[in-house]
């Protein structure tokens, strides 16, 4: 028997070579994400695809990089880990398994603190921390679907940074898993979080030119 | 006795002629605000000045008309009225003297329901509800500044609009007399208010380009 080729099984899909195979009106799930071969990065939120910026601003480097460094020293030896883009999170509903994963993310940074929430490939669950950087235009997906998925999954704090108008917005999930809005900040304004003891985001130096 | 001059009184005090008379560290009045006879628009927060763009954005005016426009249409008729920047706003702490008023603003967009605090030169008091549109760069007088001169004198609704990330944030005056943030809305979104039944701001149409 050992020779006989069986029927393919789902875990033999074919790859999806060119973003002309990809239907923007089905639903895909992780394994489907797993299978793109092409070069444009996509998302996936709630089995929709959305597209990403192919290469985000100069201006949103350098947002991206006053943030990570700071939140990177601090947390060097300590539990947590800071990611940036490109690095897939999975937001699972049921189970953990590929074909059950209908959100895949790429926020600009995420914090994580629970070690067994990474694997080889990402991370799955839910980062402490969420960060996403606006871009001018178009915001809908960060401010409406991200911001459902982030608190169904349990974010504790989705942070949204405005670079054009250099304001920084933070939700914190509260004992009610809610994102409960807070005060818009700006330049000489100081971001501290009970996720990082000790961490102090100097937004001056966050927008500086 | 009718012919002698007494004294110059502080009522008599010369006019300003030019923006280089200012003392950009002293504490400026609502009086002292009238006696600028310059052509630079200036706002006095707590005492201090602070100098105005002196001319907004195209897209800056273009979305205060799309707010403003819907409110106008909304109030026609109602004893809730609406006023567009350059129109003066003072605040007053304790007495209503002109030389006791340490606050006056131009806000973008203000409603206001109480006729009473309508007089010739603008408004004493606070409207019910103020709409700042940002501008690129710094915006630490709208977040700083006045979101505390607006709490402060009980101004019931704040509304922030930042016009190149297309974000429409709120803060709500809560019985205790402190602003609640409120979620950061984008297109598709639409705002409500209590202050104003029935009306309707379609985040699409403040945005579309």
């Amino acid at each position: 028997m050992k020779n006989i080729k069986p029927y393919p099984t789902e875990e033999e899909q074919p790859p999806i070579k060119t973003l002309n195979e990809v239907d923007f009106s089905a639903t895909y799930s992780y394994a489907d994400y797993m299978r793109f071969e092409f070069e444009e990065r996509l998302e996936i939120i709630k089995g929709c695809i959305f597209k990403m910026s192919p290469a985000p601003s100069r201006i949103h480097q350098g947002i991206l990089a006053n943030i990570f460094v700071p939140i990177y020293n601090i947390l060097k030896g300590k539990p947590c880990h800071v990611y940036c883009a490109p690095f897939d999170v999975r937001l699972a509903k049921k189970s953990v398994d590929d074909k059950e994963v209908f959100t895949v993310v790429q926020p600009d940074i995420a914090v994580i603190c629970d070690q067994s929430k990474l694997d080889k490939r990402g991370c799955i669950g839910a980062p402490d921390i969420v960060v996403e950087i606006l871009s001018p235009g178009n915001n809908k997906k960060e401010l409406v679907n991200k911001y459902e998925v982030y608190e169904e999954s349990g974010v504790k704090e989705y942070w949204i940074v405005s670079p054009s108008e250099k304001t920084f917005f933070r939700y914190i999930l509260d004992d009610k898993g809610k994102f409960q809005p807070t005060k818009l900040l700006t330049e000489g304004e100081e971001v501290t979080t009970t996720i990082i003891p000790g961490f102090k985001l100097v937004l001056e130096e966050v927008f500086k030119d």
